[in-house]
C-alpha cells in the first residue's frame, strides 16, 4: 500500500514540475507534409508567443547558459623565469648562502631551517612586501670567533640573530634582458659572547640573470661593517672599548664581492654553487708591531674571511625544497678541515598572497 | 657604499611602470558618500590619502572624516631597545587635521615614554592641476627629552614648522618629488654641571638655578621622492636635514646644536585600500646620546624600521551604523 502511496505521490510531483515549466518562447516548426502527397499546404501556424509580449524579430534561446566562469587572473610577472605558478619556476632569494637578485611576491611566506655536520644550526623567516621588498628575520650560524692568534680554530657565535630588508626590481621589469636587482640590508642585534659584545651589519647589491630557462648568475658586492665591544689587553684603557670596522678607515677591508651559480639539469633539482663572506672576531689578537707601520689599533680583531658552498636543491613539492651540500667556512686559506656537510628544507606558502589579493 | 645607493636610486628612477598610468576609476579617485545605505565594503575601499612620508609631512591632509592611526618600530636602532614612533591623526575639512604624536623606548630596564605632544597640519586650498605644486604647512610640537649622565640633567627641545610642496607630473604619473624647508627652534639645558667662563652665542646662564641653557634656529631642507612601482606598492626614498646637539658633561664647555643628516629608503605596500604597511633601512643620528657622530658609512648604526598606517573611515561608519554625520 506504502509503495503505490509512494508511486502515486512521486508521479503527481513529476507532473507537477512538468506543467511548471513554461512553453518554450521559440517557433514550433510546423508538420512539414511529404513532397508527393499533392495536398494543398496548410497556412503557417504563427509560433507561440506570450501575451502582451513584442514578437521578437529573431528567435533566442530561452534557456540562456549563466555566464562562463571568470578564469582565474594569473600573477603577472615580468620575467618569463620566475613565474611562481608552475613547479620550478619559483626564484629564490638566496642561492645557498648568498643573496640573490631576487624577490619573494608580495605577501609570500618563505622558512629555511639549516643543520650542518659542525652543529651549527640556522633559520631564516621572510615574507614579501608588495612586490618591491622583502622582510625577514634569521639566525646564522656563520659568525665566528677566536679568542686569540693562537687559536687555530675560530667558534661559531650562534645563535646570531640578524633582521634583514630587501629592496628592488624584477628581472625583465626594464626590458627584456634586465636581470634583477636588489639592495639588500642586513643588521645583527647585539650578541653578547665571552664577555665581548659584536655586532654585524651588511649592505648588498646584487644582479641575477638567466640565461634560458636552465641557468642564472647572481653577481653581487657587500658593503660590510662591524663592531666587537670588550676589554682589550692590547689597548691603553681602562675596562672597555669598542673596534670598528669602518673605524678602520679602509674601504677595501670593508668592500666584497659575492656570486653564484644555480644549474637546473632537471626539471625539480638544481645545482648551487656560490661564494659569500662572513665576519671573523678575534678578542684578543693584536698587530701592536703593525701599528708603527701606520696600522691601526684592531685592524687584526675583526676580518671577513671568504665561504664557499655547493649543493643541489631538490624541489619535493610546490611549497617544500631539500638543499643538501658541502661548505668551507674559510676557503681563503684551504682549510678544508673545517667543510661542512649540511642539509636544510625550505619552504613557500602563497596562502596569505591569496588571501590578501582576495580581500583587495 | 654612497655610489652603490645611488646606482640604485638611479636604476629605479628610470623604471617605467605601465600600470601606474592606467587611467583611475572612479572607485579609485572617489570617497565613499555618507550614507546609511552605503555598504561596509565600498567604504573601506577609500580611497585614503596619507598625509605623510616617513618623518616628514606630505602637502596632503587624511581628509574630512577620515581617521589616520600609524605606528612604526625598530629594535635595531638601540641594542636591547625597541624604539618606537605612533601618530593618531584626524581630518577636519579638505585642508586641515590634527595630529596626537608619541614616542617611547621600552627595554628590559623600563620605559622611557616622553610627555605626548601635538601637531597640526594644513594643506594650501589652491586648485590643483598638472605640473602645479601643492603646497602645506605643518606645526609640531617637541618632545621634550630629559636624560641624566653621572648626575648631570640634559633636556633637550625641538619644535618643528614645516613648509612642503609636492610636485607630480603628467609626463610621468608614476614619479611624485616632495621637498621643503624644515624651521627648528631646538633648545638645550644643562643642569648639576660645571659650566666654562665664556658663553657661545645663543647660550644664557641663569644665576637663580644655575641652569645653562642653549637655543637656536635652524632653517633645514627636506625631500623626497615617491616611486609608484605598482599599483598597490612605492618605493619611497627621504632625505633630510636635522637639528643635532653636541654635549660632554664634566668638560666645561657649552653645548652646540648643529646639523646632522638623516636618511630613509623603503617602499610603502596598501595591502588593503585602508592598510599601509611601511618598511625601510635608514641612518639616523641620534640627538639621545652624546656619542660622536660616526657618518652614514658606519652602516653598523643603521636601522630597519617596520610600520603601519591605517585608515579609519569614522564619518562613513558612524552615518552607516547610527545615523551620524551622514552627507
Amino acid at each position: 500500500m506504502k509503495r503505490v502511496i509512494i508511486i502515486l505521490a512521486a508521479v503527481t510531483v513529476t507532473a507537477a514540475i512538468a506543467r511548471a515549466q513554461a512553453i518554450p518562447d521559440v517557433p514550433i516548426p510546423p508538420d512539414v507534409p511529404d513532397a508527393g502527397s499533392g495536398e494543398p499546404k496548410p497556412d503557417p501556424v504563427p509560433p507561440l508567443t506570450p501575451r502582451n509580449t513584442e514578437v521578437p524579430t529573431t528567435p533566442s534561446d530561452p534557456y540562456p547558459s549563466p555566464p562562463a566562469p571568470k578564469p582565474k587572473q594569473k600573477r603577472v610577472s615580468t620575467s618569463a623565469y620566475c613565474q611562481w605558478e608552475a613547479r620550478g619556476t619559483e626564484c629564490m632569494p638566496e642561492v645557498l648562502t648568498t643573496p640573490t637578485g631576487w624577490l619573494l611576491p608580495g605577501a609570500m611566506l618563505y622558512s629555511r631551517t639549516g643543520l650542518d655536520t659542525g652543529g651549527g644550526v640556522s633559520s631564516d623567516s621572510r615574507v614579501g612586501l608588495g612586490d618591491v621588498a622583502e622582510f625577514g628575520v634569521a639566525t646564522t650560524d656563520s659568525v665566528r670567533a677566536r679568542d686569540s692568534s693562537a687559536d687555530l680554530r675560530a667558534t661559531r657565535i650562534q645563535p646570531y640573530v640578524t633582521a634583514s630588508f630587501r629592496l628592488g626590481i624584477d628581472e625583465g621589469r626594464l626590458f627584456d634582458a634586465q636581470p634583477g636587482m636588489t639592495l639588500g640590508f642586513r643588521k645583527s642585534f647585539e650578541r653578547n659572547h665571552d664577555n665581548f659584545k659584536t655586532k654585524v651589519a651588511e649592505l648588498t647589491l646584487v644582479a641575477s640573470k638567466h640565461f634560458g630557462k636552465n641557468v642564472a648568475i647572481h653577481i653581487g658586492g657587500a658593503f660590510w661593517d662591524a663592531s666587537l665591544e670588550g676589554d682589550f689587553l692590547d689597548d691603553d684603557v681602562e675596562g672597555r672599548s669598542e673596534v670598528t670596522l669602518h673605524g678602520f678607515n679602509d674601504t677595501k677591508k670593508q668592500v666584497r664581492p659575492f656570486g653564484g651559480i644555480e644549474l637546473r639539469p632537471l626539471p625539480s633539482s638544481q645545482i648551487l654553487v656560490d661564494l659569500g663572506w662572513a665576519p671573523e672576531f678575534c678578542y684578543q689578537c693584536s698587530n701592536f708591531g703593525d701599528q708603527a707601520n701606520g696600522a691601526k689599533f684592531g685592524a687584526t680583531k675583526i676580518r671577513l674571511r671568504p665561504i664557499l658552498s655547493w649543493g643541489v636543491r631538490t624541489q619535493l613539492a610546490k611549497w617544500m625544497r631539500v638543499e643538501a651540500g658541502v661548505r668551507v667556512p674559510d676557503i681563503g686559506e684551504a682549510n678544508l678541515l673545517d667543510a661542512q656537510i649540511f642539509g636544510q628544507v625550505s619552504f613557500t606558502s602563497g596562502a596569505l598572497r591569496t588571501a590578501v589579493e582576495s580581500l583587495q | 657604499m654612497t655610489a652603490v645607493v645611488l646606482v640604485m636610486l638611479l636604476t629605479l628612477a628610470t623604471t617605467h611602470v605601465a600600470v601606474a598610468d592606467e587611467p583611475r576609476t572612479e572607485l579609485e579617485t572617489a570617497p565613499a558618500r555618507r550614507t546609511r545605505e552605503q555598504k561596509l565594503r565600498r567604504i573601506m575601499r577609500g580611497p585614503f590619502q596619507s598625509s605623510r612620508l616617513y618623518t616628514m609631512p606630505a602637502a596632503d591632509t587624511v581628509g574630512p572624516y577620515i581617521l589616520s592611526i600609524s605606528g612604526d618600530g625598530s629594535l635595531l636602532q638601540q641594542p636591547g631597545i625597541l624604539t618606537s614612533a605612533g601618530v593618531i591623526a584626524i581630518g577636519f575639512g579638505d585642508i586641515a587635521q590634527l595630529e596626537y604624536r608619541h614616542t617611547s623606548a621600552i627595554s628590559i630596564t623600563g620605559l622611557n615614554a616622553p610627555v605626548p605632544t601635538v601637531g597640526v597640519q594644513l594643506k594650501i586650498p589652491i586648485p590643483e592641476y598638472p605640473n602645479v605644486p601643492a603646497f602645506g604647512i605643518a606645526f609640531r610640537l617637541g618632545v621634550p627629552r630629559l636624560e641624566e649622565f653621572d648626575g648631570v640633567g640634559v633636556d633637550e627641545t625641538v619644535n618643528d614648522l614645516f613648509l612642503v610642496g609636492r610636485l607630480r607630473f603628467e609626463f610621468a604619473r608614476w614619479l611624485t618629488l616632495h621637498g621643503g624647508v624644515r624651521v627648528s627652534s631646538a633648545k638645550i639645558e644643562i643642569t648639576n654641571d660645571t659650566v666654562a667662563d665664556v658663553r657661545k652665542a645663543g647660550c644664557e646662564l641663569a644665576t637663580a638655578t644655575a641652569a645653562l641653557a642653549c637655543s637656536r634656529t635652524l632653517w633645514l631642507p627636506t625631500g623626497a621622492f615617491e616611486l609608484q612601482m605598482t599599483k598597490q606598492s612605492k618605493i619611497v626614498g627621504e632625505l633630510a636635514v636635522a637639528p643635532r646637539f653636541r654635549y660632554q658633561p664634566g668638560m666645561a664647555a657649552d653645548p652646540e646644536i648643529g646639523y646632522g643628516l638623516l636618511g630613509r629608503f623603503g617602499m610603502r605596500w596598501n595591502l588593503l585600500p585602508s592598510v599601509i604597511i611601511d618598511g625601510s633601512i635608514g641612518y639616523q643620528i641620534d640627538v639621545a646620546t652624546t656619542a660622536p657622530d660616526e657618518g652614514p658609512g658606519a652602516i653598523v648604526t643603521w636601522d630597519i624600521r617596520l610600520g603601519a598606517e591605517v585608515f579609519v573611515p569614522w564619518g562613513a561608519l558612524a552615518c552607516r551604523a547610527v545615523g551620524a554625520f551622514c552627507e
